[in-house]
């Protein structure tokens, strides 16, 4: 058959060629039909060719036991794989330190970033069986989905100094499986310059009818104050909505204990009416439409360049708005604890990700890697790397808050010592994906109108019993 | 067809071997995981059908299907009205030629990620600032509802392939032989008749190439969709291979995803086939 397509063939043009190899690709169902028609010798060519090519490569990748490799002779080799790109290249040169102190032991690290990603690079890594020595895990689904591969690290110097509470999420019996990571908390986070401007102390704000009250004033000077709105609520991120304004709301009736939170088989909500109210507050005094403003806009446009007077975030904040306004970022704000009644002026943290130990390397392996761990959090070096290079807030006791870096974390480290935080991010121990994709995105639908309260509360809650059957 | 010897199969080897390694091993693999409980590790249980059953309640996957398919009806008609439309431009034996070609295929080289957030700045923060400052309320608040949110991916997804699919056209506009359309004119034929009666069914092949590309390539889209709209708000705008992977990765459910993968698979290649097969019985023979 001779179609009109074959003719550009004659024409010398690129694009013809272009096309063609599209055509070709398309219809190769035809070509392949031509080709069945070959002889037997033709198959058995092709599968000898098949088998030959399939050797050499199971030849080339069959090799090297990483394992047996990685402790042998007096050399431990520990693999890391981290999920926090931000500190890479500070926690490398960590690991540089380590190993010219500890000549014996070298230390491999890969980071891979972004909550999902790393996620899914670590389960594929245990699956194809290259199997990290040192990893990272989050909540209790995750220790759960991994419990097999996590070595017990009650015996470092670390947990005795972790902070009360932060390893709840961790602890199996008289085991613990992880190391946190840091420490992160939230709240709202106020500029000074136009809470002044406005007369406003947040020494005042205590109760929930104070922050109504400050919200009102601040909303009646708006054009005095130069702001486009008291809030900016990111109605597009859904981890804003679905974990952190709703984990303050639902952890109370966990008692803010994960363990409790990840075993419950239906959810209350009992303060879905405070929740409510929270978010409506939020919703009715921000910058509109709040579906489509996500963190940068809320962060880094709006916050940072002073378009509004307070937006519920967390410590994390911080380098954004200082590559914005260093000014700012270093002086010019303050975090307040977000008034839920009965929790008045605790400020919610915890740790988002813990270091967990394989426990199926090899037994020096895993001990070098523990020495390792524990000589990050409680070796001066390594305090000192935490807090100054890292930026975190520790987890652990006996840090020097005023070395902190950034202003929220020191308070945050203040409220911490001081029994002051909220130690329980239920979110995390709630059914896989339920705060986003349930809970947030539930919450969407009731900031666009589409969704009524008791609908939002009862479907979730339905979510929540139908995935814990 | 009489060189297909040994050295012919030699040569083809490393296609065959990675396709098959990259494509068909893990096709098959994820099928039959499909009809386990895989998590990602390992596969404890034989479930049959389990998951294609809960899967046809899932609402949000439902919504998905839709979504894609009214997606994919509007741009497949978008999209080959533009590229042919621009391809009909670029022939017209303008100076500028070469230069408008390589601006309208330019798009195609910025890959989807950046092109989203790009698309995403212009539909908030300028079409917003436009809208406020001429007082046109629908430029506003662009991407916070439903309807806004389809058609900025619509939009993304014609400007970002138009230029590709141009290209096709415009190999087979160059492939009209001239005597056929002078000797039109010469009998008469209007601009319009000589068109519709000589262009038009002599492009008709590149119709089944670019009508296969962008249906198979709307119903695939991903990157677009995650940074335009990450399926916001509340999920609405969310295409069915962002749902797959949110079931996968974010809800941690590797094999229900897998059968919803399967589904999609045979989605797709049933609409495609159907649409090759309807459009080579209209081509004609020179």
């Amino acid at each position: 058959m001779q179609t009109v397509s074959w003719n550009c063939n004659k024409t010398n043009c690129w694009t013809g060629k272009l096309m063609h190899r599209f055509y070709a690709t398309v219809f190769i169902e035809k070509e392949k039909g031509r080709s069945l028609m070959k002889s037997k010798k033709t198959l058995i060519s092709l599968v000898s060719v098949f088998l030959l090519s399939i050797f050499a490569l199971v030849g080339c990748s069959s090799d090297d036991d990483k394992k047996k490799d990685s402790a042998s002779g007096d050399q431990i080799t520990i693999d890391i794989f981290q999920f926090k790109v931000e500190i890479k290249d500070q926690f490398e040169a960590l690991v540089k330190k380590y190993e010219d102190e500890n000549p014996g032991v070298k230390i491999n690290v890969k980071t891979v970033g972004g909550g999902n990603d790393y996620g899914a690079t670590l389960k594929t890594s245990f699956s194809s069986g290259e199997e990290p020595d040192i990893f990272n895990v989050g909540g209790p689904s995750s220790v759960e989905e991994y419990r097999e591969y996590l070595a017990d690290v009650s015996d470092t110097k670390a947990v005795e100094q972790s902070i009360e509470g932060t390893l709840t999420a961790v602890t199996d019996g008289d085991e613990v499986l992880g190391l946190p990571f840091n420490q992160e908390g939230y709240g709202l986070i106020y500029n000074k310059a136009i809470f002044e401007k406005a007369g406003l102390s947040t020494d005042d704000i205590k109760t929930y009818a104070d922050l109504e009250d400050a919200v009102k004033l601040l909303d009646s000077k708006k054009d005095e104050l130069g702001i486009d709105a008291v809030f900016a609520l990111p109605g597009k991120e859904k981890w804003v909505l679905g974990d952190h304004i709703s984990n303050m709301f639902i952890a109370p009736e966990f008692n803010n204990d994960i363990t409790e939170a990840y075993n419950a088989k239906t959810i209350e909500f009992e303060k879905g009416d405070e929740l409510k109210r929270y978010l409506d507050l939020q919703n009715s005094h921000s910058v509109q439409p709040v579906l489509s403003l996500d963190y940068s806009q809320q962060v880094e446009q709006l916050f940072s360049l002073e378009k509004v007077a307070m937006i519920q975030q967390g410590n994390w904040v911080y380098n954004s708005v200082y590559d914005m306004d260093p000014e700012l970022a270093e002086n010019g704000m303050g975090i307040l604890p977000v008034p839920v009644e009965g929790f008045e002026g605790k400020i919610p943290a915890g740790v988002p990700m813990f270091w967990a130990v394989n426990g199926k390397s090899d037994e020096k392996v895993v001990q070098a890697s523990k020495d390792f761990l524990d000589w990050m959090y409680t070796s001066e070096t390594g305090k000192t790397a935490v807090l100054e290079d890292f930026k975190f807030i520790p987890a652990y006791k006996g840090y020097d808050a005023t070395k902190i870096a950034d202003p929220l974390s020191q308070t945050i480290y203040e409220y911490a010592e001081a029994g002051n935080t909220l130690e329980g991010w239920v979110y995390q121990a709630a059914p896989t994906g339920w705060n986003e994709e349930t809970l947030g995105v539930n919450i969407q639908k009731y900031l666009s109108g589409d969704l009524k309260w008791e609908d939002l509360i009862s479907q979730s809650r339905a979510k929540w019993e139908e995935e814990r059957k | 067809m009489r060189n297909r010897d040994f050295s012919f199969w030699l040569f083809l080897t490393p296609v065959i071997l990675s396709l098959s390694l990259v494509i068909l091993v893990p096709f098959v693999y994820g099928f039959i995981y499909s009809f386990t409980n895989w998590n990602g590790m390992v596969a404890t249980e034989f479930l049959g059908f389990k998951n294609y059953i809960t899967l046809f309640k899932d609402a949000d996957f439902r919504a998905s299907i839709w979504f894609t398919t009214k997606f994919a009806i509007c741009s497949v008609i978008l999209l080959n009205f533009l590229g042919l439309g621009l391809a009909l431009l670029v022939t017209r034996n303008l100076k500028t030629n070469n230069l408008m070609r390589t601006v309208f295929f330019m798009p195609n080289l910025i890959g989807g990620l950046i092109l989203g957030f790009i698309w995403q700045f212009i539909f908030i923060s300028v079409f917003g600032n436009i809208g406020e400052l001429l007082g046109i309320e629908a430029l506003t608040g662009w991407l916070s509802t439903t309807a806004t949110g389809f058609w900025g991916l619509v939009i993304l997804t014609s400007w970002q392939m138009a230029g590709y699919i141009m290209i096709i056209y415009i190999a087979y506009l160059e492939n009209i032989p001239k005597d056929l359309l002078e000797a039109a004119e010469i009998d008469g034929a209007s601009s319009f008749q000589r068109f519709r009666n000589i262009t038009f069914p002599l492009v008709a092949p590149a119709f089944t190439v670019s009508m296969f590309l962008t249906l198979s390539n709307s119903f695939q889209i991903y990157d677009q969709n995650l940074s335009l709209t990450n399926g916001g708000p509340f999920n609405s705008t969310q295409m069915v291979a962002m749902n797959i992977v949110k079931t996968a990765f974010t809800e941690n459910k590797m094999a229900f995803a897998q059968s919803k993968a399967v589904i999609f698979f045979i989605i797709v290649a049933a609409v495609a086939i159907t649409q090759v097969y309807y459009n080579k019985k209209k081509e004609v023979d020179m």
